[in-house]
């Protein structure tokens, strides 16, 4: 086609698409024709224009029906085909304000890197488009239970150049008012479970301790998670964190 | 003329006025996760609008990325059908596998203000031509024999994202 020609067809769009814009302010399911019958409007669908233009009205069945569908977070199993030794995480939520007992029904989130120590974008990053079926793995969230806890299954994260093996955390109440931001630091030294997994294929050269680290150098009494487990069977995590609620 | 393959791309603006049950669920829920997401911010309260905590906090623009996964359901029970723009026969005909989920506004304490769009990038189609302002288009992978096609009206919010010019 000639570009001239594509041009002019546009400008034939750019005649009604005032009427098209206030169509499609209602209901972008219809089509318009600038043809001014006196507004009879046909269908049940909400796709009146009331306006005098007549409207192409969707004819198919109506659909597809939505349903509520949660946040692709809300999961337990955060894994995401990501390999690496598994590890549950269980963290107890308790309320610094209230003699430490259990929260319930406080949202956390939680998310870390994977074993080569990169995280996943959130499905698409900046301006690129996403596949719609992207996965952001190693991200999940979940409601405490009556206990307090959460439990998620993922892998013994790996690490990255200037930070200790850690675990983010952000916990909400029932509502969604964020309650606190934190980091889980994992235990140090032989026999622990960092040890064992020997910071994956990439060694310890350069590693960052918690010691050096500059979000858990100031002491990680609170943070510290007790991980128990091998190679072979996987590990378990625990922590718990009273946060004031 | 000669034949071209076309991606389209059509920006669905979802606003407060959204009567539509899946555009409704698509507000509602990203402004859930936008008032989660945006508080690993401190600024926010300061700076309650989107527009204001970016423009303060450059890396606040990741919020998008952070609330996009909240719709990702609703995506996907659109089974790769582009909602909204019908073929002159009033059908859904646009199939996309990749789309972009964008906070054009939002804040903290206002509902209301919350405006986000998704953009839906189309398969590759055949380009035959301009009929009035109704492109003739058709699916790839009909190239022999009769080509069954669809006309679509060129409308607002609604563009011709990539071109191949075909041989």
């Amino acid at each position: 086609m000639e570009r001239k020609n594509f041009l002019k067809s546009l400008l034939v769009g750019s005649v009604s698409s005032s009427i098209l814009l206030q169509a499609c302010k209602k209901d972008a399911d219809v089509t318009t024709t600038s043809t001014s019958t006196s507004g009879t409007t046909t269908g049940t669908t909400t796709g009146t224009s009331g306006s005098g233009t007549c409207s192409v009205i969707q004819t198919e069945t109506d659909g597809p029906y939505p349903t509520k569908a949660p946040a692709s977070y809300v999961r337990s199993d955060i894994t995401d085909g990501r390999s690496g030794y598994k590890m549950t995480v269980s963290i107890a939520i308790t309320n610094y304000n209230d003699n430490c007992n259990a929260v319930a029904n406080a949202l956390v989130d939680i998310w870390h890197c994977d074993a080569e120590g990169n995280y996943s974008e959130y499905g698409g990053s900046g301006s690129q488009s996403t596949n719609y079926q992207s996965v952001h793995f190693l991200r999940g969230r979940q409601t405490t239970n009556s206990a307090g806890v959460v439990t998620f299954t993922s892998i013994f994260p790996g690490w990255y150049t200037g930070r200790a093996t850690h675990i983010h955390v952000h916990i909400y109440n029932a509502s969604g008012t964020s309650l606190k931001v934190t980091q889980i630091a994992f235990p140090e030294g032989s026999g622990t479970a960092l040890a064992a997994v020997g910071g994956y294929s990439k060694g310890f050269s350069g590693y960052t301790y918690n010691a050096s680290d500059n979000v858990f150098s100031d002491g990680t009494s609170l943070e510290m998670a007790s991980v128990t487990g091998n190679t072979t069977d996987g590990f378990a995590l625990s922590i718990v964190m009273a946060v004031p609620a | 003329m000669g034949k071209s393959t076309i991606k389209l791309c059509y920006r669905k603006i979802i606003d407060s006025s959204a009567t539509k049950p899946w555009d409704k669920f698509v507000l509602e829920d990203s402004y859930a996760e936008f008032r989660l997401q945006v508080q690993n911010f401190a600024q926010v309260k300061q700076y309650p609008s989107f527009a204001e905590l970016v423009h303060e906090v450059p890396e606040a623009k990741k919020i998008n990325q952070m609330v996009g996964p909240a719709i990702t359901g609703y995506i996907q029970q659109l089974n790769e059908v582009v909602p909204d723009i019908l073929n002159n026969l009033g059908r859904r005909f646009i199939k996309f596998k990749t789309y972009h989920f964008e906070i054009i506004n939002s804040h903290f304490d206002q509902r209301e203000k919350h405006q986000v769009a998704v953009s839906f990038f189309s398969e590759p189609m055949i380009w035959y031509g301009t009929i009035d302002n109704y492109l003739l288009l058709a699916p790839f992978g009909q190239e022999t024999g009769e080509v069954l096609t669809h006309m679509m009206q060129l409308q607002p919010y609604l563009s011709i994202y990539s071109i191949t010019e075909m041989a």
